[in-house]
């Protein structure tokens, strides 16, 4: 930890003294580990500022005593000082949100995580004020992902790709497992691809736990969307409707027009995917450019194809 | 005489006092500050901000029994101390772990740990999630746990609310309460709130034993609800029963397929919905929606 500016200290401080306070003659080494304050600067911030707070008339008797004898620590009198200041809003919600996610996780019923987050519950007055759920994913699966990741197992996935609407099936090494935007994901090596994929583990259809092992390979955790050079450009023009597909869709540029509509370009890694997005949105957008590579027709022909199961 | 020790002798004078001080008498009880009134001005002011930032209760209060009134400032001891909860090493461990596993934007789980008594454990691990931040975060969170209504506007229009509760769903926070505007249970999204809340008196009704969320498009709506059933294939009906909850499936075919009732009041994002898994569903139900989704399609069809 680099040097600490007067408000990282004051936290510190304010967090520090009750502690000690409560625990005579406990090691500096202990204090400026538990509480990330280098040693040296304790040392001195002790000695050299703490010793001379108080109040007024600032005699003896009015302010705080710091100790020190061989390292052993005592501070008496500061009972301005004698709780620690309470949570923020911000650091309890972290707190109390980051215990359930990992209990709900874990599906832990008992031990230090839930007594910790029962106490904390109970001392902030809150229980049933806030709910936090990570993602929705099948409780086997996410407990068969755990398992092959820590144990370095591969995985045999059945697999159904969303933006090309077909089921695969290939072996895995899966490396870590994540949520985002209120979905689980697990990174992995891919065998089949050769390369690092990241897997929507709500479109797994079914997961094989094997005994073979794998060496980790450290993956970076790529966004899950990389159009290739090879993949067709279109650019789609919608109304001002539906304008949000800007927001919503990764793309490589937008040209906003003067009736609140868009022309967005758009990288096409899969047909199922543009099918998708003009069977949504109908008469509110239409390809201005790119249509001799996706088809001429490609509204119509979904459309139609969709019709089939109607008739 | 460093910034800190001023500080620390300003925040002992404030959370020792019974009544307010004044900008003056803290100025000759605390040493430290410039001379000059102006720098004086200043540096107390900054000083006060860095006490606020940190979340510590500094009140400004009026001083009794003094014409013209005059500005005081104290800090309620029991405003600034929360009740101590008394944690175990292994429970500040096991905290230490979630919180390095589940982080918080903009938040430092150490700093929250440290008023708790200090960071336990040390452990590498790669972070799962990380959830998002957001400026009413903290002020609602206050007003749920003190039982205290809130105002804010939203989509232009302006609400009282009676926080129940702040829930994360599928990436956002939600904020579900009683609005007093349209006398119902009603849920927002709470980076859709347009500006900061403002945190009110004491709600004036009670927090249900449940409540009722909503978070997908064809539920945000003020349609008339209805129930519409679909049919999804083998390949696609495993990941929508995550998806849509284990509570909406009516049916499981032999094939693998099942069918799922939804509750609708938005005709047009369900819509949406359904034609999101492409010729992979149908729409069953009721005959009117079914009617709609097929006339769209005719429109378009070759």
């Amino acid at each position: 930890m680099s040097r600490l500016n007067s408000s990282d200290r004051l936290a510190r401080l304010l967090a520090i003294i009750p502690w000690v306070a409560s625990k005579p003659g406990v090691h500096l080494d202990e204090i400026a580990e538990r509480f990330d304050y280098p040693r040296e600067h304790l040392e001195a911030d002790l000695l050299e500022v703490v010793q001379f707070v108080g109040v007024y008339p600032f005699t003896p008797d009015t302010m705080i005593e710091v100790s020190l004898d061989d390292d052993q620590v005592w501070i008496r009198y500061a009972d301005w000082f004698a709780r620690p200041l309470k949570l923020t809003g911000e650091q309890a919600i972290s707190l109390l949100a980051a215990g359930k996610s990992v209990l709900a996780m874990s599906g832990e019923e008992s031990g230090p995580l839930l007594g910790g987050l029962t106490k904390l519950g109970a001392a902030l007055g809150v229980d049933q004020g806030l709910e936090i759920r990570l993602g929705s994913a099948p409780e086997e699966m996410v407990d068969l992902l755990r398992t092959a990741i820590t144990e370095q197992r591969v995985v045999e996935l059945d697999y159904y790709v969303f933006g090309r609407d077909e089921r695969t099936h290939r072996a895995i090494e899966p490396e870590r497992f994540f949520a985002d935007e209120g979905k689980w994901y697990v990174s992995a090596h891919c065998r089949m691809a050769d390369d690092e994929r990241v897997f929507r583990v709500d479109r797994i259809v079914a997961a094989d736990l094997t005994e073979e092992t794998f060496e980790r390979r450290g993956t970076q955790s790529p966004g899950s969307f990389t159009p290739r050079e090879s993949d067709p450009r279109i650019v789609l023009e919608v109304t001002a409707n539906a304008s949000w597909v800007a927001q919503q869709y990764p793309n490589e540029g937008v040209v906003e027009l003067d009736d609140g509509g868009a022309r967005i370009t758009l990288a096409v890694t899969a047909v199922p995917w543009l099918e998708r997005l003009l069977v949504r949105l109908g008469s509110d957008a239409r390809i201005i450019d790119g249509t001799e590579q996706v088809g001429e027709n490609m509204l119509a022909t979904t459309a139609a194809r969709i019709l089939e199961r109607y008739r | 005489m460093s910034k800190l020790e001023r500080l620390l002798n300003l925040l002992a004078a404030l959370l020792h006092t019974s009544v307010p001080l004044t900008a003056e008498q803290l100025r000759t009880r605390i040493e430290g500050y410039p001379d000059a009134d102006a720098s004086f001005r200043r540096a107390f002011e900054r000083d006060k901000d860095d006490l606020r930032t940190m979340g510590i209760p500094l009140k400004t209060q009026t001083v009794p029994g003094v014409d013209p009134p005059i500005d005081g400032y104290r800090i309620d001891p029991e405003e600034y101390a929360g009740s101590d909860p008394q944690l175990d090493p292994d429970e500040l461990a096991a905290l230490h772990l979630a919180s390095n596993l589940v982080r918080f934007e903009g938040v430092s789980g150490d700093q929250a740990l440290a008023r708790l008594g200090g960071v336990v454990g040390e452990q590498e691990v790669a972070t799962v999630a990380a959830l998002p931040s957001d400026d009413n975060l903290g002020p609602l969170f206050e007003a749920v746990r003190s039982k205290h209504s809130v105002t804010f506007r939203y989509n232009d229009t302006d609400r009282e609310l009676d926080p129940y509760k702040l829930s994360f769903l599928r990436g956002h926070w939600y904020l579900i309460g009683y609005d007093h505007v349209r006398n119902d249970e009603r849920q927002f999204r709470v980076d859709r709130i347009d500006g900061r809340v403002e945190v009110g008196a004491a709600a004036t009704t009670e927090r249900p034993a449940s409540t009722d969320e909503r978070i997908e498009s064809w539920e945000l709506g003020d349609e008339e609800p209805i129930v519409a059933r679909i049919l999804v294939d083998a390949d696609q009906a495993g990941w929508a029963k995550h998806y849509l909850g284990r509570d909406a499936v009516v049916q499981s075919h032999d094939d693998g397929s099942a069918e799922f009732d939804l509750v609708v009041r938005n005709r047009e994002a369900f819509r949406s919905f359904v034609l999101t898994f492409l010729d992979h569903a149908e729409l069953l139900a009721p005959a009117d929606l079914r009617d709609e989704l097929i006339s769209w399609l005719e429109e378009f069809a070759a």
